[in-house]
């Protein structure tokens, strides 16, 4: 009976220190996985071009490159929006990654949307959503002129 | 729950067979086996997250290192106990290859065991040998290139050998990339597979227990779990906090980005292969073979067939005269020459400084004054090279001569 009890408590100790083995090893090597989920990103300024040649008031497609850290690498980044100028020096920047599972959406003039190649999504030119399964409005980038450059914010 | 579990798994049986009986005797060195395993699961899970991080090619492989090192939060600490891990898998795989010599529990029926558990001792060295290129520093080239040349002067195919190693006549890219593939994919493959069948033929034949036990004594000791188990993991638990404290307190170097013309460098390989890296320096011309290949080959070929060769009865080292003696001087032999490996002098060179440029590339007319840059340490570099335009020019100019 002794023995039997003695052969429970070595049970336990032995699962206990297993545990603690398991612990000390995992908190670290999970920590080391997704500490990315928590890293903030960092916003910066990229210059799409001179405001005045970016003008106009149908929507302009724009490609343009930034480079930013992507973990040990400096990376040149490529990014496409669709610029319009609204007036009043006001600027419509909208990135065109779908709101809803990534895809490049596509501004079509005659339906005055854009309209998502994937799952049907269609937006209107203030971002909004039409029809589709988006759950958010296109992404609306912050902008800002300076010296006649126009910035748009990538974060 | 485990009446669920009770009626579609054996565990009934499975916890009998834990329980089952060892041999009478049994001491702390009966654990050295379980801390191997132990390690062998710790480098795994630890190689495992960092593959995360890691990338196998020359422009990324050490800059990752140093991200991990220095920027992901318990980086260094996992790549620490990797580190750290690795050193210790040898010395515990080692230690527990001696306990078997200590006891001489390879004899028969365990001549099996005893030759998985020397291919295993093999795959260690060998993960040891391919995962020390992986940060792509100095150390890791030149240990490298060293460790390939080895491999290269095994009689006939040594040149062939040496080129699948490095997936070409240098290393490189291709090197580093399949070094990383064998490091991360083969091995431990080949690990846990030799793993299974080595603890298949230990349980298989039960522990050797102590050569003085009695056929009843094999029978009437402690029971595996929990009582050996609960030993083996307070051995996992000091083992552990040990590499964590290396980790913690003794960070892993992390040399200069690898540099094929640093003639500076003093390569060293690591600690566990400094033996035949100081063994290598006592054969010469044409005797180089033998510490190259000969020595190392026959004494992988003697280790491995031992119980093959060693007949006599079952009974402690210090009862058999030659077995003693011949692994007491592989011991001492292998200590001394890591040490000397590990403290002999490095090269000291008079730096010569080179003052006076000659400059081959003045003959050619037009061509621009090459630059010529003066490093620190005294000897002058020159590069001679032209740029795509200057070479046009050379041409130009030698056509319109002729």
């Amino acid at each position: 009976m002794e023995k039997r009890g003695r052969r429970s408590f070595l049970e336990i100790i032995t699962a206990f220190i297993g545990g603690i083995i398991s612990l000390a090893a995992g908190i670290p090597l999970i920590g080391f996985a997704i500490s990315p989920a928590f890293k903030k990103a960092e916003s910066k300024w990229v210059d799409l071009g001179l405001a005045d040649r970016l003008k106009n008031s149908r929507f302009k497609k724009v490609d343009y490159t930034f480079t930013a850290k992507d973990g040990w690498v400096q990376a040149t980044k490529k990014r496409s929006v669709y610029v319009t100028d609204v007036g009043n020096g006001e600027w419509s920047v909208f990135s065109r990654i779908c709101s809803h599972l990534g895809c490049l959406v596509r501004w079509d003039e005659k339906q005055e949307s854009f309209l998502c190649p994937c799952h049907g999504a269609i937006f209107d030119k203030t971002g909004a959503v039409i029809a589709g399964p988006p759950p958010e409005p296109l992404q609306k980038l912050e902008t800002k002129v300076e010296a006649g450059i126009l910035y748009v914010k990538e974060t | 729950m485990r009446q669920f579990l009770n009626e579609r798994l054996p565990l009934t049986e499975f916890s009998a067979h834990l329980r089952k009986p060892l041999p009478k005797h049994i001491n702390l060195l009966f654990s050295l086996g379980s801390l191997a395993m132990f390690l062998l699961i710790l480098q795994a899970v630890t190689g495992a997250f960092l593959a995360f991080y890691y990338s196998p090619s020359p422009e990324h492989a050490h800059n990752a290192v140093t991200y991990i090192s220095t920027e992901v939060p318990f980086g260094a600490f996992v790549r620490g106990l990797h580190h750290w891990g690795a050193s210790a898998m040898v010395i515990i795989v080692v230690l527990h290859l001696l306990r078997v010599v200590l006891y001489s529990s390879y004899k028969a029926p365990r001549e099996l065991t005893w030759i998985f558990g020397v291919l295993l001792l093999l795959v260690v060295l060998g993960f040891g040998f391919t995962g020390y290129l992986l940060p792509w520093d100095e150390k890791a080239y030149w240990a490298t290139v060293v460790g390939v040349e080895i491999a290269s002067t095994a009689p006939g195919l040594g040149d062939f050998v040496a080129k699948v190693m490095r997936g070409g006549t240098e290393i490189g890219a291709v090197t580093l990339s399949r070094f990383y593939a064998l490091h991360t994919i083969w091995l431990p493959w080949l690990a846990f597979g030799l793993v299974g069948v080595h603890l298949f033929f230990v349980r298989y034949y039960g522990s050797s227990g102590k050569p003085e036990n009695t056929p009843e004594e094999m029978k009437t000791g402690k029971p595996f779990y929990p009582d050996q188990v609960f030993e083996d993991v307070v051995g996992m638990l000091i083992l552990f906090v040990a590499l964590a404290a290396g980790a913690l307190f003794m960070p892993v170097p992390l040399e200069d980005v690898a540099d094929p013309t640093n003639a500076d460098y003093d390569p060293r390989p690591e600690w566990y292969f400094l033996f035949l890296f100081q063994l290598l320096k006592y054969f010469q011309g044409p005797f180089e073979i033998l510490g190259t290949f000969v020595i190392p080959t026959v004494g992988m070929l003697l280790l491995l067939f031992l119980p093959f060769l060693d007949r006599s009865e079952r009974t402690v080292l210090w009862k058999r005269p030659i077995a003693l003696t011949v692994t007491s001087l592989c011991v001492v032999g292998i200590v001394a020459l890591t040490i000397l490996g590990g403290t002999s002098k490095k090269l000291e060179t008079t730096d010569v400084a080179v003052q006076e440029t000659t400059q081959p590339t003045e003959q050619i007319q037009g061509a621009a004054t090459p630059e010529t840059e003066q490093v620190d340490e005294g000897e002058a570099v020159f590069d001679f090279q032209l740029t795509e335009e200057e070479i046009e020019n050379a041409v130009e100019v030698e056509e319109e001569q002729q």
